[in-house]
C-alpha cells in the first residue's frame, strides 16, 4: 500500500475516533460521576444529527451554528431528562447497585422512545446533506474537507473538556466527586446542582458528536446504537472515570477498527466492536488502565 | 417456604389453562393469533422472572435464547427430525449456550450482567448473520415443514403452563430458595452455605430452555426466518417489560401484563409500530420511576391513599 | 517484639488438628495492610475473644477466615485442609459460621425462613451435628429468644432482635466454629450479660468453638478463656484474660488510641 494509502486509512480511522473520543467522554462522565449506565446516549447523538439536517435543510443554516445549539438543545434535554427520572431514582434507589438496574432500565426506556420518536417524525430512510465536501488533497493523500473538520473539531472539544476540567474550580469539583464522592460532599462540593449539570454537559457532548457526523455521513434514526456500544468498549479500556483514556481509547479504537475493517471483513465490524466489548469487560471490569 | 399462595396459584392456572383451550374452538383466526402472542409472552416472562425477578440479575439475553431455540427448532424441522425433537433440540442448545455464558458473566454483578447479556445477544445475532451470509450466502431460511396451527398453539399452551407450574414449585424447594436468597443477599446466602456460581447458573440455564423451546416452537409462525427477524433484540425488552411492569416477583403480575401488552402490541403494532415502541419505552420508565414492585405491588390500600390524597387535594382547591 | 511473653499459648500446639488456623495471615488493600502475618488458632469448644482498639483488623481477619474476603498471604486450614481462595459457601460447608458487625438478615423473609435457611443449606451437610437445641428452626429461634416473632418479617423486628436473629441464621448452619462480630454492640449493660449469657451456653450446651470480637472488654474478658489482642493488624498477645490484661504491649495499645477504653 502506497503512504498515501496509509494516510487516508489512519486518517479515517483517527477522524472516527475522534467521535468515538467525544461521545465516550460524555458516557464517562455520566458514568463515572453519577454511576448512571446511559445506554440511550447515541439516541442523543441521533438527535443531534437530526436537528442539524432539519435546520440545514428547511432553514439553511450552516451547521457550524448548529454545533453550539446541538449543544445548547441537548444539554437542555439532559436538565430535563435528569431532572424527571434519575433525580427521582436516586431518592428512592436504598442502595447503589439498584440505582444503577434502575438507571440501566430507566435509559433504556429512553432508548426506545427517542428512537422511535424520530423514527415517527422521518422515517427510517436515510437522510443527509451536503457540506465542504470537496476534497483536499495533503502528502499524497486526499481527504475530504468536511471529515477533517469534523476530526478538527471533535478533538478541540474533547481537549477543551478535559482542560477545562483541569483548570477550573467547577471541572476541579467534578474531579473531586468521581475519585471520592462522599469526601468531596463533605468538603461543600453541591451534588445536587453538579449532577444535572454535568448530566446536560454529557448529552450535550454526544449532540454536538451529532451534528459533527451529520456534516460528513447519512444520518438514520438507527445510527446511535453503534455509537453507545463503541462509547462503552472505548470507557472500559480506558478506565471507568479516567478522562485522557477516553479520548486515548477513543483514537486508539477509532484507528484498530479501520485497520481491521480493511484487511478483514467490513461486515465482521458490529461483530468484532461486540466481541473485543465483552472480552474487555469479562477480563477487566474495572478498564485496562485501572490499578 | 409457604402454601399460602397456592390454592389461589393453582386456580390462576386452571382458570387460564380452560380460558386458552377455548379460543381456537371459539374464537376467529385473530383471535388465535392474539392468544398465541399473549402465550409466548406469558411463558417467556415468568420463565424469566422465576430467575431474574427472584435474584435481581436482570439478564437481556432472552432474545439470544429465542432464536437459537428458533434456528436450531427450524433447521431440526427441515431435518425432518419431528416436531417434539424440535422443541427439546431448541431447549437443550439454548440451555447449552446460557451454561456457558453463565459461567462466564455470572460472577458479575447486577448492571455489568446486564450489559454484558445484551452484548452476547447482539454478538450472537451478528455472528449468525455473517455465519449466513458467508456459508449459505443468504440470509433468512424459507420453511417447508409446517405443522398444523392447533399444533403449535397447544404447545405454546404447554409451555406457558409449565413455565407458571415451575414457577409455583419454585417457591416451595430448596432451589426457590436459594434464589431468593442470592436475590436479598447474595453474600450472606454464601456464608449460609449456598453454592451461588451453581444456582445460577442452574437458573439462568432453565430460563434459557424455556426461551429455547418458546423460540422453536414460535418459529415456524413465520414461514421465513432470518437473524432480524428471531434475535430481534425487542423480543428480550418486551419480556422484561413485561416482568418489571406486572411484577416480577409474583406469578399472576407477568400473566396480566403479558395479556395487555399482547393486545396493545396487536391492535397498534401493524398501525402505528413507532408509537408503539414509544408507548412502551413510557411505560418502562414510568413503571421502575414509580413503581418498581410492578402492577402486582398495588394494593387496595395504595389506590384508596391515592383517591384520598387526590380528593384533599381537590378539596383544599376549592376551600 | 512482637508478641508479648504470655502469647506462647495459642498457636496451635494442641494434640488435635485445629478446627481453623491462620498462619502468618496476611490482607492487603492496595497500600493498607489491614491484617498483618497474624497466627491463631482455634481448636473444638473454645471460647477465644478477639479485642483491640479500632481499625486494629479484628472484622478484617474475620472476612479473611471466613471466605468473604480472600487473604492476600499467608496460609489457612481448616481441619488441617487449605481453604485459600475458597468461597463462603466452602467454610460453611466446614462447619465455619459468623455473623455480621451489622445484621444481615432477610429482610423480607420471616423470622421463621430466615432461620429455616441456613439450616436448608450449610446445616444439611452429612456430620453436621444435631443437638437438640439446634434440630428445627422452631428450637433455635427458642434458644435465641425469638419465638414469638417466628411469623414476622425480619424488616419488622428491632435491631436487637435482629441481632438475635443473626446469631441464630448462623447457628442453623449447625456449625462446629461460630464467629461472633460485635454482638453486643449498642446494647445496655443488662443485654450485654443476657448476650454473654447465651454466647456461654452456645459453647457449653452445644460444643461449639466460639470466637467473639467485641468492643465491651470488660464482659468479654469475664467469659472467655483466650483472648487474642490485635493492634494496627498485627497479634500483640494470646494469653488468658489475666495474663493479658497486665501485658504491656496491650495496655500501651488501649492508652495510646483515644478512642478506645483500656482494660480494667
Amino acid at each position: 500500500m502506497s503512504l498515501g494509502a496509509w494516510l487516508e486509512l489512519l486518517a479515517s480511522g483517527l477522524i472516527t475516533g475522534g467521535i468515538y473520543a467525544l461521545v465516550a467522554l460524555g458516557l464517562n462522565l455520566q458514568y463515572g460521576l453519577m454511576r448512571i449506565l446511559n445506554i440511550a446516549h447515541g439516541e442523543f447523538l441521533m438527535l443531534g444529527a437530526y436537528f442539524t439536517w432539519m435546520m440545514q435543510t428547511a432553514f439553511g443554516v450552516s451547521p457550524l451554528w448548529m454545533l453550539p445549539a446541538s449543544f445548547a438543545l441537548l444539554m437542555m434535554l439532559g436538565l430535563a431528562v435528569h431532572w424527571l427520572c434519575f433525580r427521582r431514582l436516586a431518592a428512592s434507589s436504598p442502595n447503589l447497585d439498584v440505582f444503577e438496574a434502575r438507571g440501566l432500565m430507566v435509559s433504556f426506556g429512553l432508548l426506545f422512545l427517542v428512537q422511535n420518536f424520530i423514527s415517527f417524525l422521518w422515517g427510517g430512510e436515510l437522510r443527509g446533506y451536503d457540506f465542504m465536501a470537496e476534497p483536499l488533497k495533503l502528502g499524497g493523500a486526499q481527504f475530504a474537507a468536511n471529515k477533517l473538520l469534523v476530526f478538527a473539531l471533535a478533538l478541540l472539544f474533547s481537549a477543551a473538556l478535559i482542560v477545562l476540567l483541569r483548570t477550573t474550580l467547577l471541572g476541579k469539583g467534578v474531579r473531586a466527586l468521581m475519585q471520592s464522592p462522599v469526601g468531596a460532599q463533605l468538603v461543600g462540593i453541591d451534588t445536587k446542582r453538579l449532577h444535572p449539570l454535568m448530566f446536560g454537559v454529557g448529552l450535550g457532548l454526544s449532540g454536538v458528536a451529532g451534528c459533527l457526523l451529520s456534516m460528513a455521513y447519512t444520518i438514520s434514526p438507527a445510527m446511535g446504537e453503534p455509537y453507545t456500544v463503541t462509547a462503552l468498549i472505548v470507557i472500559t479500556l480506558g478506565g471507568f472515570g479516567s478522562m485522557s483514556g477516553a479520548l486515548a481509547g477513543g483514537l486508539l479504537l477509532g484507528v484498530v477498527e479501520a485497520l481491521g475493517m480493511h484487511f478483514t471483513n467490513p461486515s465482521l465490524k458490529a461483530l468484532l466492536s461486540y466481541a473485543v466489548f465483552i472480552a474487555v469487560l469479562l477480563a477487566r471490569p474495572n478498564g485496562l488502565f485501572a490499578k | 417456604m409457604s402454601d399460602r399462595h397456592l390454592v389461589r396459584d393453582v386456580l390462576i392456572l386452571i382458570g387460564l389453562a380452560v380460558a386458552a383451550l377455548a379460543v381456537p374452538a371459539l374464537g376467529s383466526e385473530f383471535a388465535v393469533s392474539l392468544a398465541l402472542t399473549c402465550l409466548m409472552y406469558i411463558a417467556l416472562a415468568s420463565s424469566w422472572a422465576l430467575f431474574c425477578g427472584r435474584t435481581r440479575y436482570l439478564s437481556l439475553a432472552t432474545s439470544a435464547f429465542f432464536g437459537i431455540g428458533a434456528y436450531s427448532g427450524a433447521l431440526a424441522l427441515q431435518h425432518e427430525l419431528g416436531w417434539l425433537s424440535a422443541i427439546a433440540i431448541g431447549a437443550v442448545l439454548a440451555t447449552a449456550v446460557a451454561a456457558l455464558m453463565g459461567a462466564a458473566v455470572l460472577h458479575l454483578r447486577g448492571t455489568y450482567f446486564a450489559v454484558l447479556t445484551f452484548g452476547m445477544t447482539e454478538l450472537i445475532r451478528h455472528a449468525v448473520t455473517y455465519f449466513e451470509k458467508s456459508v449459505t450466502g443468504t440470509v433468512g431460511r424459507v420453511l417447508t415443514v409446517l405443522p398444523e396451527r392447533d399444533t403449535i398453539y397447544f404447545t405454546l399452551l404447554a409451555l406457558a403452563l409449565l413455565a407458571m407450574a415451575t414457577s409455583i414449585a419454585l417457591r416451595r424447594t430448596r432451589f426457590g430458595l436459594a434464589l431468593a436468597g442470592i436475590g436479598a443477599d447474595e453474600q450472606r446466602a454464601q456464608t449460609l452455605g449456598v453454592d451461588t456460581r451453581r444456582v445460577k447458573i442452574a437458573g439462568f440455564a432453565l430460563t434459557a430452555a424455556f426461551a429455547g423451546a418458546v423460540g422453536a416452537a414460535m418459529s415456524v409462525r413465520w414461514t421465513y426466518i432470518d437473524p432480524p427477524t428471531v434475535f430481534n433484540p425487542f423480543i428480550g425488552f418486551q419480556t422484561v417489560l413485561i416482568a418489571l411492569v406486572g411484577g416480577a416477583l409474583t406469578l399472576w403480575g407477568p400473566l396480566v401484563a403479558a395479556i395487555v401488552f399482547s393486545l396493545l402490541a396487536e391492535t397498534l403494532r401493524l398501525q402505528v409500530p413507532q408509537l408503539y415502541m414509544m408507548s412502551l419505552g413510557l411505560l418502562l420508565i414510568l413503571s421502575v420511576l414509580y413503581l418498581p414492585g410492578g402492577l402486582a405491588s398495588l394494593r387496595w390500600a395504595m389506590a384508596r391513599d391515592a383517591w384520598r390524597a387526590l380528593r384533599g387535594a381537590w378539596e383544599r382547591r376549592l376551600g | 517484639m512482637r508478641g508479648a511473653p504470655f502469647a506462647a499459648r495459642g498457636s496451635g500446639a494442641l494434640a488435635e488438628t485445629a478446627l481453623l488456623e491462620a498462619r502468618a495471615l496476611s490482607v492487603r488493600f492496595g497500600g493498607l495492610t489491614a491484617v498483618d502475618a497474624v497466627d491463631a488458632s482455634f481448636a473444638a469448644g473454645e471460647l477465644v475473644g478477639i479485642i483491640g482498639p479500632n481499625g486494629a483488623g479484628k472484622t478484617t481477619l474475620f472476612n479473611a477466615i471466613s471466605g468473604v474476603t480472600p487473604p492476600t498471604s499467608g496460609q489457612l486450614l481448616a481441619d488441617g485442609r487449605d481453604m485459600r481462595g475458597q468461597g463462603p459457601h466452602r467454610y460453611a460447608a466446614h462447619g465455619i459460621a459468623r455473623t455480621f458487625q451489622t445484621p444481615r438478615v432477610f429482610a423480607d423473609m420471616t423470622v421463621l425462613t430466615n432461620v429455616e435457611f441456613g439450616m436448608q443449606f450449610a446445616g444439611r451437610r452429612p456430620g453436621a451435628a444435631a443437638t437438640a437445641a439446634l434440630r428445627t428452626p422452631d428450637t433455635i429461634l427458642a434458644l435465641i429468644g425469638l419465638a414469638a416473632q417466628s411469623a414476622l418479617p425480619a424488616a419488622a423486628i428491632t435491631p436487637s432482635q435482629q441481632r438475635l436473629l443473626e446469631i441464630g441464621m448462623a447457628l442453623a448452619t449447625r456449625p462446629r466454629l461460630l464467629l461472633l462480630d460485635e454482638v453486643a454492640a449498642g446494647l445496655s449493660e443488662a443485654e450485654i450479660e443476657a448476650m454473654a449469657r447465651l454466647v456461654r451456653r452456645m459453647r457449653d450446651e452445644l460444643g461449639l468453638a466460639v470466637v467473639w470480637i467485641e468492643h465491651a472488654v470488660t464482659t468479654l474478658l469475664r467469659h472467655v478463656e483466650r483472648v487474642i489482642v490485635l493492634h494496627q493488624g498485627r497479634k500483640i498477645a494470646d494469653a488468658t484474660p489475666a495474663e493479658v490484661v497486665r501485658d504491656a504491649q496491650v495496655i500501651e495499645a488501649y492508652l495510646g488510641d483515644e478512642m478506645a477504653q483500656p482494660p480494667p
